[in-house]
């Protein structure tokens, strides 16, 4: 996935939970976006890996790109469709 | 180039990089659990995994002085055996997946784990199993219990769902993740990690050898049998908790498909044993109509707060999830005192009775309503999919 620099309207700090709190907080996150804006989630749970890009594509968004941070997360940034 | 030693490393390489880089889909973990379901019911006795809590938890009250008898020991009880199994199948596939890591959660979270774990325990004593032995296992051998603990599971799922919501929207600064980031170790462990995992799957087949010269090779093949789950477990990511949480949730039905499908499989082989008198055909039937439903609300719930159920704890702890790790000690401990206070209050005959579904309505009608009813669950969860009638949030 290619790389761009983008700058979220919002973050949501996951780091530290496990399933299925992460995947709640991205969908309460998207709820309260327009279309359009960007999303970053921050995780450690290895099942968001799976679920987080699986529930973007059914929601209709789109997930720009999943990097591991070097501080030991993964980044996912979505933009809301 | 094409040496036979060329050409096996490139085989390895590729089943490595198939079996332990992607997760594999759902539906091959159900059809796999199933077949490994299957062997354990004609090795020994259909499968439970709450029976192995219950052991630990017993041990604990033992040492505590609270209880008189002394347990079996934990390498020795069978369902103590396969959990074991579970957990280090899981372990090994962890570490071979590079997945392996401590993981720290926030405080709230460890709250959920204790009381999620406690109701899992109640709820397993007064179902007569757990999401495994009560609802898995007694659907898939004709059981009527098992029917009543879905149904169970379903409201205690949807009742679970709509705390998390509400902690969501009331208790955002608790669950905050920042404080708690794991941090990155300073060695590079992901290279050993695979190695481990090769040493620790070696470990537990030597095992079932050591338990076999000690003549004590059914239990040994628990210990495998439990292996196997615990890697098709955690490579699928396999979890009953999503079958009843995602049709309220984000609407996904994959998991309920892959239960399904499990179950199907698992059901039909479980019929050819029992029909042929392979094992007798209500081994493994005691699941109380009454009890299972009430215990199954129960267990839906804590499911739900604890993040796993019997069987996905036990995976999840392996994979280094702390909060299951209370979880899974929550179990181990709300368990066997269920179990105490139910027959201190001589609450058991009020649980209702056990059914066996072809006594009652023989193997020809059993079998079909068995598929039917398995299949209106994947055509609902598909439908709600689709429209997203169930869905609360």
């Amino acid at each position: 996935m290619e790389t761009k620099t983008v700058t979220a309207d919002k973050i949501v700090d996951a780091r530290g939970l496990s399933c299925p709190m992460p995947m709640l907080k991205t969908k309460k996150a998207l709820k309260g976006l327009k279309d359009g804006q960007v999303l970053e989630v921050w995780g450690t749970d290895p099942g968001s890996a799976n679920d987080i890009p699986d529930f973007v594509k059914k929601h209709g968004s789109e997930l720009l790109s999943m990097q591991a941070d070097a501080g030991g997360y993964t980044r996912y940034i979505i933009e809301k469709r | 180039m094409h040496s036979f030693f060329t050409n096996t490393q490139d085989e390895l390489r590729a089943a490595y990089a198939l079996s332990f880089d992607r997760n594999w889909p759902g539906w091959l973990g159900g059809i796999l659990i199933a077949v490994i379901a299957l062997m354990i019911f004609i090795w020994n006795v259909p499968w439970g995994v709450a029976g192995g809590y219950q052991n630990w938890g017993d041990w604990a009250y033992y040492w505590m002085g609270a209880a008189e008898a002394r347990p079996e020991m934990p390498w020795i009880n069978t369902l103590s055996v396969s959990n074991l199994g579970i957990f280090f199948g899981a372990l090994a596939s962890a570490l071979l997946s590079r997945q392996f890591a401590f993981r720290r959660a926030p405080r709230i979270e460890y709250a959920k784990g204790l009381v999620g774990g406690c109701l899992m325990g109640a709820g397993a004593a007064l179902a007569a199993g757990c999401n495994v032995g009560g609802f898995y296992t007694a659907v898939g051998i004709f059981s009527i219990g098992g029917y009543a603990m879905m149904i169970g599971l379903g409201v205690g799922a949807f009742i679970g769902l709509h705390y998390l919501l509400w902690e969501m929207e009331h208790l955002a600064h608790l669950s905050g993740g920042g404080k708690t980031e794991n941090k990155p170790s300073k060695r590079d462990w992901s290279q050993i990690q695979p190695v481990m995992g090769v040493f620790l799957l070696g470990g537990g087949i030597a095992a079932f050898y050591f338990y076999s010269a000690f003549d004590l090779t059914k239990i040994g093949g628990l210990l495998f049998f439990g292996l196997l789950i615990g890697v098709v477990m955690h490579r699928s990511r396999f979890c009953f908790v999503r079958a009843f949480r995602e049709p309220f949730m984000t609407g996904d039905a994959d998991m309920v498909r892959a239960v399904a499908v499990s179950l199907i499989v698992f059901g039909f082989g479980a019929a050819v044993i029992k029909w042929n008198w392979i094992q007798p055909p209500e081994m493994g039937v005691f699941h109380p109509w009454i009890g299972s439903l009430a215990g199954g609300l129960l267990f839906g719930i804590g499911m739900l707060l604890a993040g796993g159920c019997a069987s996905s704890t036990l995976w999840r702890a392996a994979e280094g999830h702390s909060k299951l790790m209370i979880a899974m000690v929550a179990f181990a401990l709300s368990n066997p005192a269920t179990h105490m206070l139910i027959a201190a209050t001589g609450l058991k005959p009020y649980l209702g009775a056990k059914m066996f579904m072809p006594a009652i309505l023989t193997w020809h009608v059993a079998l079909p309503l068995f598929v039917a009813i398995l299949l209106l669950w994947v055509l609902v969860a598909g439908w709600n999919e689709k429209t997203e009638k169930l869905i609360i949030f």
